[in-house]
Protein backbone atom coordinates (compact mmCIF):
# COMPACT_ATOMS: atom_id res chain seq x y z
CA UNK A 1 0.00 0.00 0.00
CA UNK A 2 1.31 3.58 -0.77
CA UNK A 3 1.34 5.41 2.99
CA UNK A 4 2.27 8.58 0.32
CA UNK A 5 -0.81 8.94 -1.47
CA UNK A 6 -3.52 10.09 1.20
CA UNK A 7 -7.11 8.32 1.16
CA UNK A 8 -8.23 11.71 1.80
CA UNK A 9 -6.87 15.56 0.53
CA UNK A 10 -8.58 18.56 1.60
CA UNK A 11 -7.60 21.22 0.00
CA UNK A 12 -8.72 25.30 1.90
CA UNK A 13 -12.39 23.68 1.81
CA UNK A 14 -15.19 26.16 3.28
CA UNK A 15 -18.28 25.70 3.91
CA UNK A 16 -20.81 28.34 4.28
CA UNK A 17 -24.48 28.68 5.57
CA UNK A 18 -27.19 31.43 5.11
CA UNK A 19 -28.83 32.11 8.64
CA UNK A 20 -30.97 34.92 8.72
CA UNK A 21 -30.50 35.68 5.11
CA UNK A 22 -26.74 36.11 6.45
CA UNK A 23 -23.59 33.45 5.27
CA UNK A 24 -22.10 32.12 7.97
CA UNK A 25 -19.16 29.38 7.33
CA UNK A 26 -19.16 26.58 9.21
CA UNK A 27 -15.62 25.30 7.93
CA UNK A 28 -13.29 28.13 6.85
CA UNK A 29 -10.27 27.40 4.90
CA UNK A 30 -9.65 23.96 6.05
CA UNK A 31 -6.79 21.55 4.62
CA UNK A 32 -6.37 18.29 5.57
CA UNK A 33 -4.19 14.72 4.57
CA UNK A 34 -5.17 11.79 5.82
CA UNK A 35 -3.34 8.44 4.96
CA UNK A 36 -4.09 4.74 4.60
CA UNK A 37 -4.55 3.21 7.89
CA UNK A 38 -4.66 6.50 10.00
CA UNK A 39 -6.85 7.14 12.66
CA UNK A 40 -7.64 10.41 12.99
CA UNK A 41 -10.09 11.91 15.98
CA UNK A 42 -11.89 15.33 15.25
CA UNK A 43 -12.61 16.81 18.54
CA UNK A 44 -13.64 20.31 19.70
CA UNK A 45 -16.38 22.26 20.98
CA UNK A 46 -19.98 22.27 20.05
CA UNK A 47 -20.39 24.63 16.92
CA UNK A 48 -17.09 24.35 15.68
CA UNK A 49 -18.06 22.80 12.26
CA UNK A 50 -16.71 19.35 13.21
CA UNK A 51 -19.89 17.66 12.18
CA UNK A 52 -20.28 19.43 8.80
CA UNK A 53 -15.92 18.57 8.16
CA UNK A 54 -17.88 15.18 8.27
CA UNK A 55 -20.37 15.81 6.15
CA UNK A 56 -17.70 16.93 3.58
CA UNK A 57 -15.48 14.08 4.28
CA UNK A 58 -18.34 11.49 3.45
CA UNK A 59 -19.76 13.02 0.36
CA UNK A 60 -22.81 14.00 2.06
CA UNK A 61 -22.76 17.51 1.65
CA UNK A 62 -21.07 20.07 -0.77
CA UNK A 63 -17.88 22.53 -0.09
CA UNK A 64 -18.83 25.84 -1.18
CA UNK A 65 -15.37 26.39 -2.46
CA UNK A 66 -12.15 24.32 -1.71
CA UNK A 67 -11.27 21.25 -3.06
CA UNK A 68 -11.54 17.44 -1.74
CA UNK A 69 -10.31 14.36 -3.05
CA UNK A 70 -11.21 11.45 -1.58
CA UNK A 71 -9.15 7.96 -3.62
CA UNK A 72 -8.36 10.71 -5.92
CA UNK A 73 -11.61 11.94 -6.71
CA UNK A 74 -13.05 14.81 -6.62
CA UNK A 75 -16.26 14.61 -4.60
CA UNK A 76 -16.87 18.25 -4.39
CA UNK A 77 -17.72 17.97 -8.70
CA UNK A 78 -19.84 15.12 -8.00
CA UNK A 79 -23.81 15.21 -8.77
CA UNK A 80 -26.14 13.90 -6.33
CA UNK A 81 -26.33 10.21 -7.72
CA UNK A 82 -22.33 9.73 -8.12
CA UNK A 83 -22.02 11.10 -4.83
CA UNK A 84 -24.14 8.83 -3.39
CA UNK A 85 -22.82 5.75 -5.77
CA UNK A 86 -19.51 7.08 -4.28
CA UNK A 87 -20.79 6.81 -0.38
CA UNK A 88 -21.87 3.22 -1.27
CA UNK A 89 -19.16 1.83 -2.30
CA UNK A 90 -16.38 4.12 -1.29
CA UNK A 91 -16.74 5.27 2.57
CA UNK A 92 -18.37 3.69 5.56
CA UNK A 93 -20.59 5.60 8.19
CA UNK A 94 -21.24 4.66 11.62
CA UNK A 95 -23.44 7.16 12.80
CA UNK A 96 -24.49 7.85 16.27
CA UNK A 97 -27.62 6.39 16.61
CA UNK A 98 -27.83 3.22 14.52
CA UNK A 99 -30.00 3.42 12.02
CA UNK A 100 -30.81 -0.45 11.95
CA UNK A 101 -33.71 -1.50 9.75
CA UNK A 102 -35.98 -3.20 12.51
CA UNK A 103 -37.29 -5.31 10.15
CA UNK A 104 -34.11 -7.25 8.89
CA UNK A 105 -31.69 -9.49 10.88
CA UNK A 106 -28.63 -8.46 12.19
CA UNK A 107 -27.21 -10.28 8.88
CA UNK A 108 -29.61 -8.55 6.67
CA UNK A 109 -28.89 -5.21 7.65
CA UNK A 110 -25.13 -5.84 6.93
CA UNK A 111 -25.96 -7.15 3.29
CA UNK A 112 -28.26 -4.57 2.47
CA UNK A 113 -25.43 -1.86 0.93
CA UNK A 114 -23.60 -5.36 -0.36
CA UNK A 115 -27.34 -5.74 -2.52
CA UNK A 116 -27.50 -2.21 -3.57
CA UNK A 117 -23.98 -2.61 -5.15
CA UNK A 118 -25.43 -5.54 -6.52
CA UNK A 119 -22.70 -7.90 -5.17
CA UNK A 120 -24.30 -11.65 -5.42
CA UNK A 121 -25.52 -13.32 -2.41
CA UNK A 122 -23.47 -16.18 -1.67
CA UNK A 123 -20.95 -13.11 -1.39
CA UNK A 124 -22.94 -11.45 0.30
CA UNK A 125 -23.93 -14.14 2.82
CA UNK A 126 -20.10 -14.83 3.41
CA UNK A 127 -19.21 -11.43 3.78
CA UNK A 128 -21.88 -10.37 6.61
CA UNK A 129 -21.02 -13.46 8.39
CA UNK A 130 -17.24 -12.78 8.51
CA UNK A 131 -17.88 -9.08 9.57
CA UNK A 132 -20.22 -10.31 12.24
CA UNK A 133 -17.94 -12.62 13.42
CA UNK A 134 -15.18 -10.08 13.44
CA UNK A 135 -17.03 -7.50 15.46
CA UNK A 136 -17.90 -10.27 17.69
CA UNK A 137 -21.34 -11.04 16.85
CA UNK A 138 -20.94 -14.32 15.18
CA UNK A 139 -23.54 -16.34 17.07
CA UNK A 140 -26.38 -13.62 16.38
CA UNK A 141 -26.54 -13.08 12.85
CA UNK A 142 -30.69 -14.21 12.99
CA UNK A 143 -30.88 -11.51 15.55
CA UNK A 144 -33.35 -8.67 15.02
CA UNK A 145 -32.12 -5.41 16.44
CA UNK A 146 -34.80 -4.99 19.13
CA UNK A 147 -33.16 -8.40 20.55
CA UNK A 148 -29.61 -6.57 21.02
CA UNK A 149 -28.25 -4.43 22.91
CA UNK A 150 -27.21 -0.46 22.26
CA UNK A 151 -23.40 -1.87 21.78
CA UNK A 152 -24.04 -4.90 20.24
CA UNK A 153 -26.63 -2.80 17.70
CA UNK A 154 -23.32 -0.63 16.79
CA UNK A 155 -21.31 -3.84 16.11
CA UNK A 156 -23.46 -4.59 13.74
CA UNK A 157 -23.64 -0.94 12.33
CA UNK A 158 -19.75 -0.86 12.09
CA UNK A 159 -20.22 -4.16 10.55
CA UNK A 160 -22.68 -2.29 8.13
CA UNK A 161 -20.30 0.36 6.93
CA UNK A 162 -17.45 -2.20 6.67
CA UNK A 163 -19.37 -4.09 3.92
CA UNK A 164 -18.44 -3.14 0.45
CA UNK A 165 -14.60 -2.50 1.72
CA UNK A 166 -14.64 1.34 1.68
CA UNK A 167 -11.25 2.65 1.61
CA UNK A 168 -12.81 4.90 4.56
CA UNK A 169 -14.61 4.81 7.61
CA UNK A 170 -15.94 7.96 8.93
CA UNK A 171 -17.51 7.52 12.65
CA UNK A 172 -20.32 10.10 13.81
CA UNK A 173 -19.91 9.86 17.90
CA UNK A 174 -20.38 6.59 17.90
CA UNK A 175 -20.04 6.10 21.67
CA UNK A 176 -22.32 8.50 21.94
CA UNK A 177 -25.63 6.25 22.49
CA UNK A 178 -23.19 3.68 24.59
CA UNK A 179 -22.78 3.36 28.50
CA UNK A 180 -18.99 3.87 29.97
CA UNK A 181 -18.62 0.07 29.71
CA UNK A 182 -19.80 -0.54 26.21
CA UNK A 183 -18.45 2.46 24.89
CA UNK A 184 -14.92 1.24 25.60
CA UNK A 185 -15.97 -2.03 24.04
CA UNK A 186 -16.77 0.07 21.05
CA UNK A 187 -13.21 1.84 21.23
CA UNK A 188 -11.37 -1.54 21.54
CA UNK A 189 -13.15 -2.40 17.72
CA UNK A 190 -11.86 0.58 16.84
CA UNK A 191 -8.51 -0.12 17.27
CA UNK A 192 -8.44 -2.97 16.24
CA UNK A 193 -10.13 -2.27 12.98
CA UNK A 194 -7.77 0.55 12.83
CA UNK A 195 -4.69 -2.35 13.64
CA UNK A 196 -5.68 -4.28 11.15
CA UNK A 197 -5.44 -1.42 8.69
CA UNK A 198 -8.84 0.25 8.50
CA UNK A 199 -8.48 4.48 7.81
CA UNK A 200 -11.15 5.46 10.11
CA UNK A 201 -11.73 9.44 11.10
CA UNK A 202 -14.12 9.79 13.69
CA UNK A 203 -15.68 13.27 15.05
CA UNK A 204 -16.62 12.79 19.14
CA UNK A 205 -16.89 14.52 22.36
CA UNK A 206 -15.90 11.13 24.37
CA UNK A 207 -11.95 12.08 25.60
CA UNK A 208 -11.27 8.13 25.47
CA UNK A 209 -12.33 7.68 22.25
CA UNK A 210 -9.93 10.77 21.27
CA UNK A 211 -6.59 9.38 23.38
CA UNK A 212 -7.11 5.87 21.36
CA UNK A 213 -6.65 7.64 18.04
CA UNK A 214 -3.66 7.64 16.37
CA UNK A 215 -3.97 11.45 15.62
CA UNK A 216 -5.92 14.19 17.01
CA UNK A 217 -7.27 17.29 15.21
CA UNK A 218 -8.55 20.00 17.44
CA UNK A 219 -10.98 22.34 15.78
CA UNK A 220 -12.71 26.06 16.57
CA UNK A 221 -14.57 28.56 14.77
CA UNK A 222 -14.13 26.52 11.56
CA UNK A 223 -10.39 25.91 11.29
CA UNK A 224 -7.81 23.20 12.88
CA UNK A 225 -6.09 24.85 15.75
CA UNK A 226 -4.47 21.70 16.47
CA UNK A 227 -3.39 18.33 14.79
CA UNK A 228 -1.43 15.79 16.59
CA UNK A 229 0.26 12.67 15.90
CA UNK A 230 0.01 10.29 18.99
CA UNK A 231 0.68 6.99 17.41
CA UNK A 232 2.73 7.37 13.97
CA UNK A 233 1.93 4.13 11.56
CA UNK A 234 4.12 1.44 12.20
CA UNK A 235 2.43 -0.75 9.14
CA UNK A 236 -0.51 -1.56 8.05
CA UNK A 237 -1.76 -4.56 7.18
CA UNK A 238 -4.88 -5.78 5.15
CA UNK A 239 -7.77 -4.21 5.55
CA UNK A 240 -11.19 -5.91 7.39
CA UNK B 1 -104.57 -33.51 19.46
CA UNK B 2 -103.51 -30.19 17.70
CA UNK B 3 -104.94 -26.95 17.93
CA UNK B 4 -106.96 -25.02 15.33
CA UNK B 5 -104.89 -22.57 13.65
CA UNK B 6 -106.31 -19.62 11.97
CA UNK B 7 -104.27 -17.92 9.38
CA UNK B 8 -105.44 -15.19 6.71
CA UNK B 9 -103.61 -16.98 3.40
CA UNK B 10 -103.47 -15.46 0.12
CA UNK B 11 -103.91 -17.67 -2.85
CA UNK B 12 -101.47 -16.77 -6.14
CA UNK B 13 -103.19 -17.92 -9.06
CA UNK B 14 -106.51 -17.29 -10.82
CA UNK B 15 -108.08 -15.40 -7.44
CA UNK B 16 -106.46 -13.57 -4.39
CA UNK B 17 -108.38 -14.73 -1.45
CA UNK B 18 -108.59 -15.88 2.26
CA UNK B 19 -109.27 -18.76 4.07
CA UNK B 20 -109.30 -20.35 7.61
CA UNK B 21 -106.62 -22.94 7.92
CA UNK B 22 -108.01 -25.83 10.34
CA UNK B 23 -105.27 -28.73 11.15
CA UNK B 24 -106.48 -32.26 11.97
CA UNK B 25 -105.36 -35.27 10.77
CA UNK B 26 -106.18 -37.12 7.66
CA UNK B 27 -105.30 -39.62 4.86
CA UNK B 28 -106.74 -40.19 1.48
CA UNK B 29 -107.09 -36.41 0.59
CA UNK B 30 -106.56 -34.00 -2.17
CA UNK B 31 -103.62 -32.22 -1.34
CA UNK B 32 -102.37 -29.22 -2.04
CA UNK B 33 -98.85 -27.17 -1.65
CA UNK B 34 -98.39 -24.65 1.46
CA UNK B 35 -95.67 -22.10 1.15
CA UNK B 36 -92.51 -22.37 3.58
CA UNK B 37 -93.46 -19.51 5.38
CA UNK B 38 -96.75 -20.84 6.18
CA UNK B 39 -95.37 -24.06 7.42
CA UNK B 40 -93.51 -22.39 9.65
CA UNK B 41 -95.85 -19.98 10.91
CA UNK B 42 -98.57 -22.44 11.46
CA UNK B 43 -96.37 -25.56 12.68
CA UNK B 44 -97.91 -27.24 9.02
CA UNK B 45 -96.07 -30.60 7.80
CA UNK B 46 -96.63 -32.84 5.08
CA UNK B 47 -99.08 -35.51 5.86
CA UNK B 48 -100.80 -32.68 7.60
CA UNK B 49 -104.72 -32.50 6.72
CA UNK B 50 -106.65 -29.03 7.04
CA UNK B 51 -110.28 -28.34 6.21
CA UNK B 52 -110.01 -25.30 3.28
CA UNK B 53 -112.69 -22.99 2.40
CA UNK B 54 -112.50 -19.58 0.64
CA UNK B 55 -113.87 -17.51 3.69
CA UNK B 56 -112.57 -17.58 7.29
CA UNK B 57 -117.04 -17.47 8.30
CA UNK B 58 -117.82 -20.18 5.76
CA UNK B 59 -119.77 -23.00 7.76
CA UNK B 60 -117.47 -26.09 6.27
CA UNK B 61 -114.91 -26.50 3.81
CA UNK B 62 -112.43 -29.07 2.06
CA UNK B 63 -110.34 -31.28 3.70
CA UNK B 64 -107.10 -32.15 2.04
CA UNK B 65 -103.57 -33.31 2.72
CA UNK B 66 -100.53 -31.17 2.65
CA UNK B 67 -98.70 -32.62 -0.23
CA UNK B 68 -95.60 -30.24 -0.20
CA UNK B 69 -93.85 -27.60 1.17
CA UNK B 70 -92.47 -25.19 -1.30
CA UNK B 71 -89.87 -22.57 -0.63
CA UNK B 72 -90.23 -19.33 -2.70
CA UNK B 73 -87.83 -18.38 -5.54
CA UNK B 74 -84.91 -16.42 -4.88
CA UNK B 75 -86.51 -13.07 -6.02
CA UNK B 76 -85.81 -9.66 -4.19
CA UNK B 77 -89.53 -8.68 -5.14
CA UNK B 78 -90.86 -11.63 -3.04
CA UNK B 79 -89.29 -10.20 -0.40
CA UNK B 80 -91.29 -7.66 0.57
CA UNK B 81 -94.88 -9.83 0.64
CA UNK B 82 -95.85 -10.96 3.97
CA UNK B 83 -98.80 -12.46 2.66
CA UNK B 84 -98.70 -16.73 3.09
CA UNK B 85 -99.71 -18.74 -0.51
CA UNK B 86 -101.33 -22.07 -1.17
CA UNK B 87 -100.99 -23.62 -4.54
CA UNK B 88 -103.71 -25.93 -5.28
CA UNK B 89 -105.59 -27.95 -8.48
CA UNK B 90 -107.26 -25.53 -10.80
CA UNK B 91 -110.41 -27.76 -10.43
CA UNK B 92 -110.09 -27.84 -7.10
CA UNK B 93 -109.37 -23.84 -6.55
CA UNK B 94 -112.60 -23.22 -9.06
CA UNK B 95 -115.18 -25.69 -6.69
CA UNK B 96 -113.47 -23.74 -3.42
CA UNK B 97 -114.11 -20.00 -5.14
CA UNK B 98 -116.99 -20.79 -7.00
CA UNK B 99 -116.57 -18.49 -10.02
CA UNK B 100 -114.60 -20.96 -12.30
CA UNK B 101 -114.76 -18.63 -15.24
CA UNK B 102 -112.78 -15.75 -13.64
CA UNK B 103 -108.93 -15.64 -13.57
CA UNK B 104 -106.83 -12.97 -12.63
CA UNK B 105 -103.71 -14.09 -14.06
CA UNK B 106 -101.84 -17.51 -15.39
CA UNK B 107 -98.37 -18.17 -16.72
CA UNK B 108 -97.43 -20.53 -20.01
CA UNK B 109 -93.86 -22.10 -19.36
CA UNK B 110 -92.87 -22.55 -23.08
CA UNK B 111 -89.99 -25.05 -24.12
CA UNK B 112 -86.20 -24.83 -22.68
CA UNK B 113 -84.21 -23.27 -26.11
CA UNK B 114 -87.55 -21.70 -27.16
CA UNK B 115 -87.01 -19.41 -30.22
CA UNK B 116 -83.44 -19.74 -30.02
CA UNK B 117 -81.45 -19.74 -33.21
CA UNK B 118 -80.80 -23.20 -34.38
CA UNK B 119 -83.84 -24.88 -32.48
CA UNK B 120 -84.55 -28.48 -33.05
CA UNK B 121 -87.77 -27.37 -35.91
CA UNK B 122 -89.63 -24.64 -36.43
CA UNK B 123 -92.63 -25.04 -34.99
CA UNK B 124 -91.49 -24.31 -31.08
CA UNK B 125 -91.96 -20.70 -30.59
CA UNK B 126 -90.01 -18.34 -27.77
CA UNK B 127 -91.83 -15.86 -25.31
CA UNK B 128 -92.01 -13.08 -27.70
CA UNK B 129 -93.77 -14.59 -30.04
CA UNK B 130 -96.02 -17.05 -28.28
CA UNK B 131 -96.84 -13.59 -26.08
CA UNK B 132 -97.64 -11.53 -29.42
CA UNK B 133 -99.74 -14.96 -30.34
CA UNK B 134 -102.10 -14.46 -27.75
CA UNK B 135 -102.25 -10.76 -27.67
CA UNK B 136 -103.46 -10.94 -31.33
CA UNK B 137 -105.97 -13.19 -30.80
CA UNK B 138 -107.20 -12.60 -27.27
CA UNK B 139 -109.45 -9.90 -26.01
CA UNK B 140 -109.64 -8.19 -22.76
CA UNK B 141 -106.20 -9.42 -21.34
CA UNK B 142 -102.86 -9.20 -22.37
CA UNK B 143 -99.53 -11.38 -21.93
CA UNK B 144 -96.05 -10.41 -21.44
CA UNK B 145 -92.94 -12.16 -21.76
CA UNK B 146 -91.06 -13.10 -18.09
CA UNK B 147 -88.17 -10.98 -19.41
CA UNK B 148 -90.39 -7.80 -19.54
CA UNK B 149 -92.34 -8.46 -15.83
CA UNK B 150 -88.78 -9.32 -14.93
CA UNK B 151 -87.02 -5.29 -15.79
CA UNK B 152 -90.89 -3.63 -14.56
CA UNK B 153 -90.39 -4.97 -11.49
CA UNK B 154 -86.74 -4.90 -10.98
CA UNK B 155 -86.80 -1.31 -11.65
CA UNK B 156 -86.75 -0.59 -7.83
CA UNK B 157 -83.67 -2.91 -7.11
CA UNK B 158 -81.96 -0.72 -10.02
CA UNK B 159 -82.22 2.15 -8.31
CA UNK B 160 -81.01 0.70 -4.97
CA UNK B 161 -78.35 -0.97 -6.72
CA UNK B 162 -77.13 2.95 -8.06
CA UNK B 163 -77.14 4.16 -4.81
CA UNK B 164 -75.01 0.90 -3.35
CA UNK B 165 -72.43 1.66 -5.95
CA UNK B 166 -72.93 5.27 -5.04
CA UNK B 167 -72.18 4.78 -1.50
CA UNK B 168 -69.14 2.30 -2.58
CA UNK B 169 -67.33 4.51 -4.69
CA UNK B 170 -68.03 7.40 -1.62
CA UNK B 171 -66.05 4.58 0.45
CA UNK B 172 -63.13 3.60 -2.19
CA UNK B 173 -62.96 7.46 -2.32
CA UNK B 174 -62.41 8.24 1.55
CA UNK B 175 -60.58 4.96 2.01
CA UNK B 176 -57.91 6.10 -0.79
CA UNK B 177 -57.76 9.49 1.03
CA UNK B 178 -57.15 7.40 4.94
CA UNK B 179 -54.91 4.59 3.41
CA UNK B 180 -52.38 7.58 1.65
CA UNK B 181 -52.43 9.60 4.92
CA UNK B 182 -51.60 6.44 6.87
CA UNK B 183 -49.10 5.17 4.63
CA UNK B 184 -47.56 8.88 4.72
CA UNK B 185 -47.16 9.06 8.12
CA UNK B 186 -45.98 5.12 8.81
CA UNK B 187 -43.11 5.96 5.77
CA UNK B 188 -42.66 9.69 7.51
CA UNK B 189 -42.21 7.24 10.80
CA UNK B 190 -38.88 5.72 9.00
CA UNK B 191 -37.41 9.20 7.88
CA UNK B 192 -34.51 9.05 10.11
CA UNK B 193 -33.72 5.19 9.13
CA UNK B 194 -34.22 6.10 5.24
CA UNK B 195 -32.01 8.77 5.95
CA UNK B 196 -29.46 6.58 7.22
CA UNK B 197 -30.03 4.32 4.38
CA UNK B 198 -29.78 7.32 1.46
CA UNK B 199 -26.05 8.62 3.64
CA UNK B 200 -24.91 4.85 3.37
CA UNK B 201 -25.28 5.02 -0.43
CA UNK B 202 -28.63 3.67 -1.06
CA UNK B 203 -30.39 5.59 -3.77
CA UNK B 204 -33.73 6.81 -4.31
CA UNK B 205 -34.59 4.83 -6.52
CA UNK B 206 -34.04 1.52 -4.04
CA UNK B 207 -35.76 3.90 -1.23
CA UNK B 208 -38.52 4.24 -4.17
CA UNK B 209 -38.64 0.49 -4.83
CA UNK B 210 -38.63 -0.72 -1.13
CA UNK B 211 -41.83 1.67 0.21
CA UNK B 212 -43.55 0.76 -2.71
CA UNK B 213 -42.98 -2.71 -2.38
CA UNK B 214 -43.88 -2.80 1.37
CA UNK B 215 -47.09 -0.61 0.92
CA UNK B 216 -47.95 -3.52 -2.06
CA UNK B 217 -47.33 -5.91 0.14
CA UNK B 218 -49.56 -4.48 3.25
CA UNK B 219 -52.27 -3.35 0.27
CA UNK B 220 -52.39 -7.40 -0.85
CA UNK B 221 -52.13 -8.69 2.95
CA UNK B 222 -55.08 -6.15 3.71
CA UNK B 223 -57.57 -6.72 0.94
CA UNK B 224 -56.85 -10.73 1.65
CA UNK B 225 -57.97 -10.05 5.23
CA UNK B 226 -61.09 -7.72 3.96
CA UNK B 227 -61.98 -10.57 1.11
CA UNK B 228 -62.19 -12.93 4.20
CA UNK B 229 -64.26 -10.80 6.46
CA UNK B 230 -66.54 -9.48 3.66
CA UNK B 231 -67.33 -13.19 3.49
CA UNK B 232 -67.99 -14.32 6.87
CA UNK B 233 -69.99 -11.50 7.44
CA UNK B 234 -71.71 -12.27 4.04
CA UNK B 235 -72.75 -15.86 5.66
CA UNK B 236 -73.88 -14.61 8.41
CA UNK B 237 -75.97 -11.57 6.76
CA UNK B 238 -77.01 -14.45 4.52
CA UNK B 239 -77.53 -16.80 7.17
CA UNK B 240 -79.83 -14.38 9.35
CA UNK B 241 -81.99 -12.84 6.59
CA UNK B 242 -82.77 -15.95 4.68
CA UNK B 243 -84.43 -17.64 7.98
CA UNK B 244 -86.19 -14.33 9.09
CA UNK B 245 -87.64 -14.48 4.96
CA UNK B 246 -87.82 -18.12 4.58
CA UNK B 247 -86.07 -17.41 1.60
CA UNK B 248 -83.28 -19.28 -0.72
CA UNK B 249 -82.29 -15.47 -1.98
CA UNK B 250 -78.84 -14.46 -0.79
CA UNK B 251 -78.65 -10.78 0.56
CA UNK B 252 -74.73 -10.34 0.45
CA UNK B 253 -72.34 -11.55 -2.01
CA UNK B 254 -68.78 -12.28 -2.30
CA UNK B 255 -68.06 -13.27 -5.63
CA UNK B 256 -64.36 -14.00 -7.13
CA UNK B 257 -65.05 -10.92 -9.26
CA UNK B 258 -65.66 -8.44 -6.33
CA UNK B 259 -62.46 -10.00 -4.73
CA UNK B 260 -60.87 -9.43 -8.00
CA UNK B 261 -61.67 -6.03 -8.11
CA UNK B 262 -61.36 -5.43 -3.92
CA UNK B 263 -57.59 -6.97 -4.15
CA UNK B 264 -56.91 -4.81 -7.57
CA UNK B 265 -57.85 -1.09 -6.08
CA UNK B 266 -56.51 -2.03 -2.71
CA UNK B 267 -53.30 -2.99 -4.90
CA UNK B 268 -53.60 0.06 -6.88
CA UNK B 269 -54.18 2.43 -3.96
CA UNK B 270 -51.06 0.87 -1.97
CA UNK B 271 -48.38 1.37 -5.11
CA UNK B 272 -49.89 5.01 -5.26
CA UNK B 273 -50.06 5.87 -1.73
CA UNK B 274 -46.21 3.95 -1.54
CA UNK B 275 -45.07 5.63 -4.53
CA UNK B 276 -46.15 9.43 -2.62
CA UNK B 277 -44.93 8.74 0.64
CA UNK B 278 -41.54 7.46 -1.04
CA UNK B 279 -40.97 10.91 -3.29
CA UNK B 280 -41.73 12.31 -0.38
CA UNK B 281 -39.28 11.11 1.55
CA UNK B 282 -36.54 11.23 -1.09
CA UNK B 283 -37.25 14.74 -2.16
CA UNK B 284 -35.81 15.56 1.35
CA UNK B 285 -32.23 15.66 1.80
CA UNK B 286 -30.57 13.02 3.93
CA UNK B 287 -29.12 15.02 6.16
CA UNK B 288 -32.23 16.78 6.97
CA UNK B 289 -34.17 12.85 7.38
CA UNK B 290 -31.46 12.25 10.04
CA UNK B 291 -32.26 15.18 11.71
CA UNK B 292 -29.29 16.63 11.31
Amino acid sequence: MNLTQPVLSARDLRRAYLVAGAPVEAVRGLSLDVHPGEWVAVVGPSGCGKSTLLNLLGAIDRPTSGQLLIRGRDVAVMDDAEATRFRLTGIGFVFQRFYLMPTLSAAENVELPMAEAKRPRAEREARAKELLTYVGLGARTDHRPFQLSGGEQQRVAVARALANRPALLLADEPTGELDARTGEEMIALFDRLNRDGTTIVTVTHDEELAQAARRVIHMRDGVIVDDQVRRPLESVARPA
Amino acid sequence: MRAWIRRWCALTGAVILTAPVLHVQGQGLRTIAIDERLGMAAGLAVGDSVRFAAMASAPSGQWVRIGAITRRSADPSEIARSEYRVRLHLDQLQSLTGVGDRIGRFAVRTQENAGAPGSASGTVAGPDSVSAAINAMAFGFRAYPAAEVAIETSATFRVVNRFHRAIGIITIVASAIFLLCITLLKVDERRREVGALRLLGLSRATVVRSVMLEASLIALLGSALGAGFGAAASAIVNWYYQGVYATPLRFALVTPEIVAIAVTLSLLLGIVSGYLAAQRLVRTAPLELVGR
